[in-house]
């Protein structure tokens, strides 16, 4: 007996709502229950039903599919399952430390060379591939990406010890003529106006405040020529904000900028504990978060760009 | 056939147990065993095919219908079918299942007052 028209639409339209059962399910009874809803079909067309039998037949069918694909939904979903658990699992492990070593970097800023702009407590992560020599080159033909500017905030290896991240304003990239006079930057004979620098105190201190001096570091000194640092190729001068605090070029040299991280990205928490909890380790420090979590949290800095 | 404890699987649920006597006598395919439940039931029970393959889903894993082979109804047409059967499991639970029944309803007749038989 050759379907009707109308038979082939109905039976085409539940095998379309089999998709609303779990997918075990379908593939296991999809073809078993195409087959029933095409059998009962056949049986109401040979019995000549009328429509109101039809609709009838619609609705117990409605009915029966709403019943039926929530429980079988439900009862999928209850076991999760080992191998399930541990697929998730390897898929967010994989993605963290995909994440972790190539695009971001976690850091907690231990002390305040950068205030007010960044503050001791600061956790932030810092985007590692947002700069030329960020290190990954294989991410530039993916993503966008450009040179270190002056005036950036960037985070960088510190030269004199590669296992301490530093965070600090570049003030000089090559070529630039750089001196300080009277804690005045005077960049390529222009004297800069900083609206981001601080200067705690009103003192001068001629190696801090008057640069370069015969104090200057060696690998300063090589490049002064007429009382001003001239920036070698390849090699960045930077500056901590807090100018009168902060242990920067002006004291161990330039930076190379292979030695750039990249720039910090976002703080994601900050919270206001001193400095040695930072740089070493501590219970005390542990418990002290634990008690103090939400009254010490800086939550206006949370989720602030740096 | 081997005694088996089948109480922790009662009471079965009134389609389950309607299945189960489908399956009683013969092995039938999904659409054999609705047509005889409606017929145990007076067409007061006629099961969608969400909830009968649902039932069955339970049932295979609960051990008390098996899967049989493939074929072919005759009388339907030549689409091959997939047919179940009951397991022994399956027998001693609807008949435990059957004597609890008949029990309730001796209980309910007593207490009704209700003439015996239909």
């Amino acid at each position: 007996m050759e379907d009707s028209v109308f038979v082939r639409r109905l039976c085409r339209a539940y095998a379309a709502m089999l998709y609303a059962y779990p997918r075990d399910f379908r593939l296991r009874y999809g073809v078993e229950m195409r087959q029933f809803f095409h059998d009962r079909c056949r049986e109401l067309v040979r019995a000549q039903a009328p429509s109101s039998a039809w609709v009838h037949f619609g609705m117990r069918n409605l009915a029966d599919w709403i019943v039926s694909t929530v429980r079988e939904r439900r009862a999928a979903r209850k076991p999760p399952g080992m191998r399930k658990l541990v697929q998730e699992w390897a898929v967010t492990l994989l993605l963290f430390l995909f994440v972790t070593t190539t695009l971001v970097q976690a850091y907690v800023v231990p002390t305040g060379s950068m205030e007010n702009n960044i503050l001791v407590g600061d956790h932030m992560l810092v985007d590692k591939v947002g700069f030329e020599n960020g290190g990954n080159n294989w991410s530039s033909y993916v993503l966008p990406r450009r040179d270190v500017k002056r005036g950036d905030i960037i985070a960088f290896r510190y030269p004199e010890d590669i296992r301490q991240t530093f965070v600090k304003r570049v003030i000089g990239v090559p070529g630039d003529r750089i001196h300080l006079a009277n804690k005045q930057v005077i960049r390529n004979g222009q004297a800069l106006e900083e609206p981001y620098a601080r200067h705690g105190s009103p003192d001068i201190d001629d190696d801090r405040d008057n640069f370069p001096t015969a104090a200057a570091p060696a690998a300063i000194a090589l490049h002064v020529r007429d009382g001003e640092v001239v920036v070698p190729p390849d090699m960045l001068f930077v500056l901590g904000d807090n100018r009168d605090n902060s242990l920067d070029s002006r004291y161990w040299g330039f930076v190379p900028s292979s030695y750039v991280v990249g720039k910090p990205l976002v703080i994601y928490w900050s919270y206001d504990a001193p400095t040695s909890d930072y740089v070493n380790w501590n219970f005390a420090h542990l418990e002290d978060v634990a008690l103090h979590f939400f009254t010490k949290t800086r939550w206006s800095r949370t989720l602030m760009a740096p | 056939m081997p005694k088996v404890d089948a109480t922790h699987l009662l009471p079965l649920t009134v389609p389950v147990f309607h299945i189960l006597l489908a399956l009683a006598g013969d092995e039938r395919h999904g659409y054999g065993i609705m047509q005889d439940v409606a017929r145990q039931t007076n067409d007061a029970l006629q099961l969608g095919p969400g909830t009968l393959y649902g039932c069955l889903k339970r049932m295979l894993a609960a051990g008390l219908v098996e899967e049989s082979d493939e074929r072919p109804d005759v009388e339907l047409d030549d689409e091959r079918r997939r047919y179940y059967r009951m397991t022994d499991l399956g027998r001693s639970v609807v008949r435990a299942e059957a004597r609890r029944l008949a029990g309730a309803v001796t209980a309910a007749k007593a207490r009704l007052g209700l003439a015996g038989g239909k």
